[in-house]
């Protein structure tokens, strides 16, 4: 585990996005960009927030997180591989017939995963339900779940904000992915004014700047009984590789042995 | 006293709650007023949550998660329509176990119009593994097969009809997964669910006069099935008619006919609502009739094949 003295500024987590990429080029399928825009948040998450057990997935002391935005999940299967969840077998075996990692994680076959995702706008109700599960036993288990900002285009991302607030969930956090790829399709999209019109507390950050990312979190009192809290942290899609980098034909392709040189050159 | 099947869930939510801590019930706005005793008996475990189905549904599969057993209640359309792939995802694809109850069968609010029907839903939720279906048209339906099924690690949906059939069933015949015979004949099985098994009996009662013996099956738990019962019903009688407050796609009848269709010789036909919107307004037994889901009408299949 890194030390609070690691953590400044971008780090750029390089060998961890190299990994992505080699999943890519030989499961022959992904979204590199999705996941480099989450990579920072939830290895930092993984590194230096959440509780849990690896060898016990289902400790009943871990906090839970819920990568709503399913389609980033190679950021969260690198993690997962990290922290010892699953293996290098399981990360060989990326969309191969018999593996148990496919191109949206699957809480039946993964060890780690607290929901199956991938169809947007599921992931903030389902982790409502459990903040609220986790309240009513009165347990101190925290609620992380990381939405992307496209996917605050779904009308219940708004529905489980509302409850939330109204049901007072502070042991809920959720994480917007705020890449803009929202804003292709809707320009007016002040993400912050709009969970501040729900009622919760609202961070702004750079979610590739581990020490913002971090001092937001610290910031979080998750109290059982309070405010539920966002941190809208803005970030780059495909971060770290000019090439992908933004939102166009690199959402969901493989790249060439060309580029895959380039990518690599990039992250050395 | 009788009771009405939904004052029988308010009352049947209150007794477990009592005794089960995990239970925890939430609504989408309506039937806070019977509701108000397990509300005030189990603090912190009632929740009128709005008019948010598609994320109470979520919320639901959340708390499961979390190890509690949920009660989620609304007007079935609103459920199980508009927000089937919360239920097709986060309880039956994440292989949660719940409890969802609905009011508002079929036609039940028949001045309210189509949007507040619901009569594709077995059809709907047979589609979905791991969910069981239960029909209940009398309170102790619903009892009995709340207790026996909600804690198990399915996901449970009971329709809750708005009327009753008005047959006196012991506490002790309800079993769920196990259809009833009411009535032991020999000439022609009829498969009944829900409130028209009166028009079953109605049905079984004229033809009598004629010397035809009726066997009447009332199924409550739609799914699992109680095939065995039919099959052998079918098999002794070779004629079945299915009464059913659903399309005719999908529900009880199709399955029924899929139970019994290579017994030699066997005839079968459906009463039940077209394959359409049901559009005019009117009585709950306006309506049934407006569909053909009549006594005559199950009288006159049997004749047919006489």
């Amino acid at each position: 585990m890194n030390t609070m003295a690691n953590i400044s500024g971008n780090t750029l987590n390089k060998d961890l996005r190299k990994k992505i990429v080699d999943m890519v080029m030989a499961g022959e399928d992904g979204h590199i960009p999705s996941a480099y825009s989450i990579l920072d948040i939830i290895t930092l998450l993984y590194r230096d927030v959440l509780n849990f057990d690896a060898k016990n997935p289902e400790w009943k002391d871990r906090d839970y997180f819920i990568l709503s935005k399913g389609h980033g999940c190679l950021a969260l299967y690198v993690n997962l591989h990290r922290h010892g969840f699953i293996t290098d077998c399981d990360i060989d075996m990326f969309c191969k017939q018999g593996g148990i990692l496919g191109e949206h994680p699957d809480r039946t076959k993964v060890p780690g995963v607290e929901a199956s995702t991938g169809s947007l706008g599921h992931g903030l109700s389902f982790a409502v339900g459990i903040a609220l599960g986790l309240k009513i036993q009165a347990q101190k288990n925290r609620m992380f779940v990381l939405l992307g900002d496209g996917e605050c285009h779904e009308g219940t991302v708004w529905e489980a904000a509302n409850v939330a607030r109204n049901r007072n969930l502070g042991n809920l956090c959720a994480i917007v992915d705020w890449n803009q790829s929202a804003m292709q399709l809707m320009p007016y999209d002040d993400m912050p004014k709009k969970w501040e019109a729900f009622g919760w507390d609202v961070q702004t950050v750079d979610g590739h700047n581990e020490k913002e990312m971090l001092d937001a979190i610290h910031q979080i009192r998750f109290k059982i009984d309070g405010i539920p809290s966002v941190i809208v942290a803005k970030t780059i899609k495909g971060k770290g590789i000019p090439l992908i980098e933004g939102h166009g034909i690199w959402h969901h392709r493989i790249p060439n042995t060309q580029e895959y040189q380039q990518i690599m050159e990039a992250l050395s | 006293m009788t009771i009405t099947t939904r004052q029988q869930f308010a009352d049947t939510m209150l007794a477990i709650g009592q005794e089960n801590l995990k239970l925890v019930v939430m609504v989408g706005d309506i039937g806070h007023g019977m509701l108000k005793p397990f509300a005030a008996a189990c603090p912190g475990r009632y929740y009128n949550i709005g008019i948010l189905e598609p994320t109470m549904i979520s919320m639901g599969a959340g708390l499961a998660a979390s190890g509690l057993c949920p009660v989620i209640h609304t007007i079935a359309p609103f459920m199980i329509e508009r927000a089937f792939e919360q239920i097709k995802l986060d309880f039956c694809y994440h292989k949660l176990p719940g409890n969802i109850v609905t009011v508002g069968s079929a036609f039940d609010y028949s001045n309210l119009g189509c949007t507040h029907h619901c009569y594709g839903d077995f059809a709907l939720l047979k589609t979905l593994q791991r969910t069981q279906i239960c029909f209940a048209a009398s309170a102790v339906e619903f009892d009995q097969l709340f207790r026996q099924s909600y804690q198990n690690d399915f996901l449970t949906i009971y329709r809750v009809a708005g009327q009753s059939h008005c047959f006196d069933f012991a506490a002790k015949d309800i079993i769920f997964g196990k259809a009833i015979k009411v009535i032991d004949g020999s000439d022609v099985t009829i498969v009944a669910t829900g409130p028209h098994l009166r028009t079953a009996l109605n049905a079984c009662e004229h033809l009598s006069v004629d010397g035809v013996k009726g066997e009447v099956i009332y199924v409550h738990t739609i799914r699992p099935l109680d095939t065995e019962l039919i099959r052998a019903s079918v098999a002794k009688t070779r004629k079945v008619v299915v009464i059913e407050e659903h399309m005719r796609s999908g529900g009880l009848s199709d399955d029924v006919l899929r139970a019994s269709y290579d017994i030699p010789g066997m005839k079968f036909h459906s009463v039940s609502i077209p394959d359409t919107f049901v559009t005019g307004y009117g009585t709950y037994e306006q309506l049934s009739a407006s569909c053909g889901l009549t006594t005559e009408a199950v009288i006159d299949s049997i004749k047919k094949w006489q």
